[in-house]
């Protein structure tokens, strides 16, 4: 039942092919298979493939919601579904592509990466790390189960301002399992993230000092700071809604003299960082790919650092940005600290590119989709340049221009990095490679349906077209535009299709990876793949960020203050 | 523990002058208040790593000694069990209470009970599983003995042993 780790006490194991220390002592025990080990494993590898397969099929889900969102809207006075309908399926798309998909996904990249990355034998809680996957799998059926309610699955947005949550406005289980779902969703986020602090705080392979760690530990690292002082916050906030809706109290109810904005203080207080959350590990990702690929350490590394850790210090303080319009908040504060952010993101942007610069670069699927990430996320980093100035922001509030925004931030930038993690990491997941060539269709289709889709929004936006409205006139000028961006969210679903197939074929097919198939830089690489349990037989000596560049390549040692 | 707190206590220091910055800008209750919990948190975190880092005198443990080798760190270095059906039975246990809060207090029977046993067996499992850590140990070492009567091999020691140690 039970495993000790230990380190060899022996000389220091020669890295190489004749290495025979054996880094861990196992001690036997059971080793379940099948629907026993899905259930009962502590492995972190187990446990994160759990993570990013259950993400998966959330995104498939939202991603169907979303379709049937630009079907309604692909032409005026539609009717393929009702008002109702129309006002559950953007909620819950929004509520599962941000609580079920795109965090719990960087979650899954922590818990099977990290440890790999760090040369420790697993996550510092093993069966705590179990535990949380569960409340995420709870929260996620409850979500969906909604739908199965006779009232339907909550109505009023993803962030859903009070009053309208409220019993009186929101009758029926929906909305209180949303609240449940979300609330379970964000215990399981908070359980993560004193994992992987603990993981990084403590289980550091010797001569990993914090300044050695790949960029990607790094950005895990501050995101889990951030779902630590955010994720409490969103779940005690759901508990007094739920109080006001079961036992009459008034937090957020003006007729028994709460106050409707404190739900928009304490939700956007979560908000804002929780955007980071889905924005940094990612991040992290398009750090360790584009070094990978261009075969250079990466450029400006302790830039990168104190990048991450400002823009992850700064998220806490602007989170009444998305407030402008209330009138009830300080504008020049959060204008100031919103577009500070961009200084931070900035110099990302620059190490980005200078790891690029004269770098030898390997134009494969992950990288295809970093270069895609690059561009986007530019654009949208840059609308949220123009959203973070009050006098701009009054006229584009809730408007399209606003929805554009931020799938070009999260779409374009986080799920585009999704795909790059999957193509980059699988072969360590299976030990087998993906194809390139259906991953570059998925690339292209991806790219031209998603620009296809929101770049329209941004002129929907400006022309007025207020976001969350279910059907619109055919005398306003919306309606080429929006036939436009529907074709787009058609072949942005087809663009998903080869990579399942991919991934899906290439389980049994795939060429097979080795253990190091992109030449790669840190210690991930240096175990088998799919790793063994405990992950390390030998580790190489870890005097650089790049540790197993400097095993594999003695005539190019990586250079101190890189 | 050498960067940990600096990082940990240079969030607090920041969540500090955000929230007194905000405080003297504005004059909100609620967003001073967060930041206000967030720099106790970080605070805290930090405090205490600080305290670790002094309590190892500031002598630097192997991963955070740029020169350290495999060898630094041999020895125990934690406890992982392989695989455990509680945390599964905790989480079954913590959906049933929350399906209680949505559609009635029944499933509180449900809920509860699972989630009590669950939480004993979780704990009686890391006992159990230390006794099975020294037994091996002691395995271990009597085929040392046989192997090398005239020393130990010097690597493993008891579980007992290390934890009143420490």
């Amino acid at each position: 039942m039970t495993i000790l780790h230990e380190r060899p006490a022996g000389a220091e194991p020669e890295f190489g092919p004749g290495r025979v220390e054996p880094l861990t002592e196992i001690i036997p025990g059971p080793r379940p298979h099948g629907w026993v080990r899905f259930i009962t494993s502590t492995d972190h590898k187990q446990i994160g493939l759990n993570y990013m397969v259950t993400a998966f099929i959330g995104f498939l889900t939202a991603g169907l919601m979303a379709e049937g969102i630009r079907t309604q809207l692909a032409v005026p006075n539609n009717h393929f579904v009702t008002l109702d309908t129309f006002n559950q399926l953007f909620t819950m798309h929004g509520t599962i592509m941000l609580f079920v998909f795109l965090g719990p996904f960087a979650f899954g990249l922590a818990n099977y990466i990290v440890p790999l990355q760090i040369g420790a034998p697993d996550m510092a809680f093993p069966r705590f790390n179990n535990l949380s996957y569960w409340l995420y799998l709870g929260g996620f059926l409850i979500l969906l189960f909604s739908f199965m309610t006779n009232n339907g699955a909550a109505d009023f947005g993803w962030f859903g301002y009070a009053p309208l949550t409220e019993s009186i406005h929101s009758p029926g289980p929906g909305a209180d399992m949303w609240i449940i779902g979300i609330a379970l969703t964000g215990f399981s986020g908070i359980f993560t993230a004193v994992n992987t602090i603990s993981t990084i705080f403590c289980l550091r392979a010797p001569g990993m000092v914090m300044f050695r760690m790949p960029i990607f530990c790094w950005n895990q690292m501050v995101t889990m700071f951030l779902v630590l002082l955010a994720f409490p916050v969103l779940t005690s906030a759901m508990a007094m809604l739920w109080l006001d809706r079961h036992l009459n109290t008034h937090f957020y109810d003006p007729n028994g003299g709460g106050q409707p904005i404190l739900w928009q203080n304490l939700f956007w207080f979560f908000g804002h960082p929780e955007v980071y959350i889905l924005a940094l590990p990612y991040f992290g990702v398009v750090t360790e790919v584009i070094a990978t690929m261009s075969k250079k350490p990466v450029f400006g590394y302790k830039g990168m650092v104190a990048a991450t850790l400002s823009i992850g210090g700064l998220s806490m303080g602007v989170w009444a940005h998305h407030m402008y319009t209330t009138g009830a908040v300080l504008l020049p504060f959060f204008a100031g600290m919103s577009l500070l952010i961009a200084v931070p993101t900035g110099i990302k942007f620059f190490n980005w590119i200078g790891t690029m610069w004269r770098g030898t670069i390997t134009l494969s699927t992950p990288m295809l989709f970093c270069i895609g990430f690059l561009m986007m996320f530019l654009l949208g980093g840059l609308t949220g340049v123009i959203l973070a100035q009050p006098p701009l922001d009054f006229q584009l509030h809730n408007t399209y221009f606003v929805v554009a925004h931020f799938h070009y931030v999260m779409f374009g930038g986080s799920v585009f990095v999704v795909f790059a993690s999957i193509y980059y990491w699988f072969p360590k997941y299976t030990g087998r490679m993906l194809d390139e060539r259906l991953g570059k269709l998925s690339f292209v289709l991806l790219f031209v349906g998603f620009n296809l889709t929101f770049f329209p929004q941004h002129d929907l936006g400006l022309r007025g077209m207020s976001r969350r409205i279910a059907t619109y006139p055919d005398n306003l000028g919306y309606n080429f535009l929006n036939l436009l961006s529907s074709i787009g969210a058609y072949i942005t679903g087809i663009g998903v299709i080869p990579t399942l197939w991919n991934i899906f074929r290439s389980l049994r097919h795939g060429k097979i990876a080795g253990d190091n198939p992109w030449d790669g830089q840190t210690l991930e690489w240096a175990t088998s793949s799919p790793p063994p349990e405990h992950n390390f037989e030998a580790l190489p000596p870890i005097r650089s960020e790049r540790p197993l560049w400097d095993a594999n390549h003695p005539d190019m040692l990586t250079q101190a203050g890189h | 523990m050498k960067y940990e707190w600096k990082v940990t206590g240079g969030a607090a220091a920041f969540l500090a002058a955000t929230g007194l910055l905000y405080w003297f800008t504005s004059y909100e209750n609620s967003g001073t208040v967060m930041l206000g919990f967030s720099f106790a948190a970080y605070g805290m975190l930090g405090g205490f790593l600080l305290l670790c880092w002094f309590r190892r005198k500031r002598i630097p443990r192997p991963e955070d000694n740029p020169d350290a080798t495999q060898e630094d760190g041999a020895g125990e270095v934690a406890f992982f069990p392989a695989a455990s059906i509680w945390p599964a039975g905790i989480g079954l246990g913590a959906i049933f209470c929350a399906v209680a809060l949505i559609y009635g207090n029944w499933y509180w029977i449900i809920g509860l009970p699972l989630i009590i046993g669950a939480v004993i067996g979780f704990t009686v499992e890391a006992e159990s599983g230390l006794d099975q850590v020294d037994e091996l140990h002691a395995e271990a070492a009597k085929r040392a003995a046989e192997e090398h009567p005239d020393g130990t091999d010097g690597v493993h020691e008891s579980h007992a042993e290390h934890s009143e140690r420490s």
